[in-house]
């Protein structure tokens, strides 16, 4: 017989030795005392982490001949067959090779007779989304009331392309992701029961390898034992996972940092001596960032880096004299070389230039000094204004300049108030009346009288002529003075000078008004002339943050 | 030895010859790394020791010389059709692999490319994957792991092979071919550690026409609009060249980044060019060299994608002299 690998070997045999999908053991182990046993079962999750397993052991705990138990005897004929994957009694199929609805329908002739021996028939359906639309949709009827004898269990790593109607028909149970402890505790317990000698630390970095997989977990140690036979050491761990030693990683970081291309490059070019995988030293150089980035922002970055003593203090000291900015610059950057190395036709030069881009970043300002910055030099101005500035007083912000009362047209402040909120009350309840009234030269408001001034023959003219809408606009008239308004409107020569501005005239003149003023502030104004003088800059443009600002 | 046929690979070859030796040959295994590095060869090295009647792949007995001639029974090879493997081979591999080997001890399947199989094919392959029958060895051969399904590669022993050292390349070129070491050396370095790239057609396109290629290039300024048409048109005249033609420019403009940062001029892929090097480097800036490597790699990325040639080269070439 060939060599088992260990994932095989140690295929976990009952509930208790999968590792870290407590939550599901212990479901389906009451399930089975209580006898409330389900008639499908769905198990989801990452790759490596136990569905199989998981289907196995409870295939087993159903059909036990010792009785229906959580704990299946391993001793009996039932449980050795399934264990050997020969059982009578227990179907396990391949979804990726069975999809089509021909499978199913054989499956469906097969499932009404009963068991030969056991108390369940259980079909075991592994890789179950590749089943076809047609072989889901023929199995729904059967699996939502299956005879009294049949249990399904299906297994899949891609619950979303499994049809809701399947979905809402099984019990679902996702798998987790094994935590990385449990994963090195169980290689500790296989490594003892192996009789192999391996430190903690490799068990660690192994462990590390199978990112939450104890399948991918397993493969490594495979290797590793393949490798080293049964005495394992720590250094050959490092070499056959391809590990960068720490040194060099520091030497880039550091390279990075101090902005030395030279060293950078140098880097490069002894990873690629050390014939390692540039895309897992990417990998590496990116935790150590990480690292970095954790450093800087948490007190204690001891529990999201299991890094402990020297290794610790090395990323603190290099963290210290980054700014956060920086360190999350130089991240998304590699983040980038990352994905783009797995397409990269020459990946050494695709990590060379991100290497040499990273070293020649200019040093970001956080903008919040920066801000900080600019408001002490205002500051300064303020209290120790410039010779040349005198003239205008400094404001922190270009601020609203007061509206000059000589430049506005004159109409006395209460006639105005008064027009403008009859205008606006009147535009509120009828827009198409309120804008005639903006273009109606305001000649006299002297309540009950209220005169408004229209160009002779204009189109405004004759609507405000209409009995009807004149009665109209009375009424909201008084109701906004609180007192009855005779409405007189006159029909004035177009050059007539002395009637005030309409309101739409007033806004307009006001507009390019502003435009200037604000212009001529903004081009006054102290903080933006020694920006111009430290940054030699020209005014292009300037333009109104806000209508409503000034 | 075993494996002493191929060359370098050295950790690859020294932990497939210790699981040989401890009897802890995995049933599946995934060689990942460039093409053209010898890959497949060292799989069917690995079949031979397997097969061999004198366990070490002599290449004399019966055993050996099958696989040779690719004719022996228990040595099985899934190749893609055209651009992809398809769900129906690999159901004809799997229904070969129920039965028990011929003659040898194991029964071999070599899956090249295995990153051409489809969606369906990858999952069907997969419960055949995890559990063969005792006697099966299964080996995957890939030069874009990161495109199979995680679920394939959880289930195989990864081997990652690295490209071969310049040096290595280059020293063989010179035995083999009889080239002058400066001539071995750029070919070497434009090879990309390939074997298959170094010995290939592209001999004479790698050494005389990469001299002319860059002398026009270089000759190309900002002004010269029509030149610069002209040779687009004549550098996307050949499909089938073009990309080789980008890596012999990126290689020029990644010397001039290394020279640029004083780096030894004996790291620089084309030495007979030195001079040329120095003098497009004394008038470039390294934010420069980088745009314009960076436009290569743009270049390069949409020739992937199918884009008209010609338009493609001629803003690259935009880029390039701008």
């Amino acid at each position: 017989m060939a060599y088992l690998v260990l994932a095989r070997k140690w295929r976990p045999q009952n509930f208790s030795d999968l590792i870290g999908q407590e939550h599901v053991s212990q479901t389906l182990a009451n399930a089975i005392k209580s006898g409330r046993i389900h008639h499908a079962f769905l198990f989801t999750g990452a790759r490596g982490v136990g569905k199989t397993s998981a289907a196995r052991i409870l295939a087993k705990a159903l059909n036990c001949e010792v009785g229906l138990s959580d704990q299946p005897c391993g001793t009996c004929t039932s449980c050795l067959e399934i264990t050997a994957g020969q059982g009578l009694d227990v179907l396990e199929i391949d979804g990726a090779s069975n999809t089509g609805v021909d499978d199913v329908r054989e499956l469906r002739e097969n499932i009404r007779y009963l068991p030969n021996r056991s108390r369940y028939k259980i079909f075991i359906i592994d890789e179950v989304h590749m089943l076809s639309t047609n072989a889901f949709n023929a199995l729904l009827k059967t699996l939502e009331e299956p005879p009294e004898h049949a249990k399904f269990i299906f297994a899949t790593t891609e619950p979303h392309k499994i049809p809701v109607t399947i979905l809402s028909r099984c019990q679902r149970f996702d798998f987790r992701k094994i935590p990385l402890v449990k994963v090195a505790a169980r290689l500790r317990e296989l490594a003892d029961l192996e009789k192999l000698t391996v430190s903690d630390r490799s068990l660690a970095l192994i462990a590390r390898q199978g990112e939450g997989s104890m399948r991918d977990a397993l493969s490594t140690f495979d290797q590793v034992l393949a490798f080293s036979g049964d005495q394992v050491e720590d250094d050959a761990v490092q070499t056959l996972l391809g590990m960068v030693d720490r040194r060099l990683l520091l030497d880039t970081v550091e390279a990075v940092l101090q902005r030395d291309c030279r060293r950078a490059l140098d880097a490069v070019r002894r990873v690629d001596q050390l014939g390692l995988a540039l895309r897992r030293f990417t990998q590496d150089l990116l935790e150590m960032f990480r690292g970095m980035v954790i450093c800087t922002v948490v007190e204690t970055p001891e529990e999201m880096l299991d890094l402990v003593g020297e290794e610790l203090k090395e990323l603190q000291l290099l963290a210290e004299d980054s700014s956060l900015e920086d360190l999350q610059r130089i991240v998304t950057l590699l983040l980038k070389t990352q994905t783009e190395l797995a397409t990269s036709a020459s990946p050494m030069l695709t990590l060379e230039m991100s290497l040499v881009r990273l070293a020649t970043l200019a040093p970001s300002q956080e903008l919040g000094k920066l801000i900080s910055h600019l408001e002490s030099l205002e500051k300064r101005l303020a209290t120790n204004p410039l010779p040349r500035s005198q003239g205008t007083p400094p404001r922190s912000v270009p601020e609203e300049p007061s509206p000059k009362k000589s430049e506005a047209p004159v109409i006395t402040t209460t006639d105005e108030r008064g027009w403008q909120g009859l205008v606006d009350q009147v535009k509120e309840k009828r827009p198409m009346l309120g804008s005639v009234l903006e273009h109606g030269r305001l000649l006299k408001l002297e309540p009950p009288l209220l005169e408004v001034g229209y160009p002779k023959n204009s189109f405004m003219l004759g609507q405000l002529q209409e009995p009807d809408i004149c009665r109209d606009l009375e009424a909201l008239a008084a109701s906004y003075f609180g007192a009855s308004v005779k409405l007189r409107v006159v029909p004035m020569e177009a050059e007539q000078k002395d009637a005030p501005p309409s309101l739409v005239e007033t806004r307009q003149a006001k507009e390019t008004d502003r435009m200037r003023r604000l212009r001529e502030d903004a081009l006054e104004h102290p903080a933006l002339k020694s920006v111009q003088e430290i940054f030699d800059g020209k005014i292009k443009q300037v333009i109104p943050i806000d209508k409503g600002f000034v | 030895m075993t494996f002493d046929k191929i060359l370098g690979h050295d950790r690859q070859k020294d932990i497939l010859r210790r699981a040989l030796a401890n009897g802890r040959l995995a049933h599946a295994y995934l060689f990942a790394g460039p093409d053209g590095i010898g890959k497949r060869m060292l799989a069917i090295e690995l079949a031979r020791a397997i097969v061999c009647h004198e366990q070490r792949g002599c290449g004399n007995c019966p055993a050996c010389r099958k696989i040779d001639n690719q004719n022996h029974p228990d040595l099985h090879t899934l190749e893609p059709d055209g651009t992809s493997i398809k769900i129906e081979k690999v159901r004809a591999f799997q229904r070969e692999l129920n039965l028990k080997p011929l003659e040898a001890p194991r029964k071999i399947c070599l899956i090249d490319h295995a990153e051409m199989m489809t969606t369906g094919a990858s999952n069907a392959l997969l419960k055949t994957l995890e559990e063969p029958r005792g006697d099966t060895l299964l080996i995957l051969l890939t030069d874009q792991p990161n495109r199979l399904l995680d679920t394939i590669r959880s289930r195989c022993q990864i081997l990652p092979f690295t490209r071969h050292p310049n040096s290595r390349i280059q020293a063989e070129l010179e035995k083999r071919l009889e080239l002058n070491p400066t001539e071995a050396h750029v070919l070497a370095a434009l090879s990309d550690g390939s074997f298959k790239k170094a010995f290939g057609k592209d001999r004479e396109l790698y050494l005389e026409q990469r001299k002319t290629l860059l002398k026009t290039l270089t000759g190309l300024s900002t002004g010269s609009i029509l030149q610069m048409l002209e040779f687009a048109e004549q550098i996307s005249a050949d499909k089938a060249i073009l990309p080789d033609i980008l890596e012999i420019f990126q290689a020029f403009y990644r010397d001039v980044l290394t020279t640029l940062h004083g780096r030894d001029t004996d790291e620089l892929v084309n030495l007979d060019l030195k001079e040329k090097i120095f003098r497009v480097a004394s008038k470039e800036s390294i934010p420069g060299i980088l745009t314009k490597l960076e436009a290569l790699m743009t270049a390069q990325r949409q020739l992937d994608r199918n884009v008209n040639r010609q338009l493609a080269m001629e803003v690259m070439l935009l880029d390039l002299t701008a």
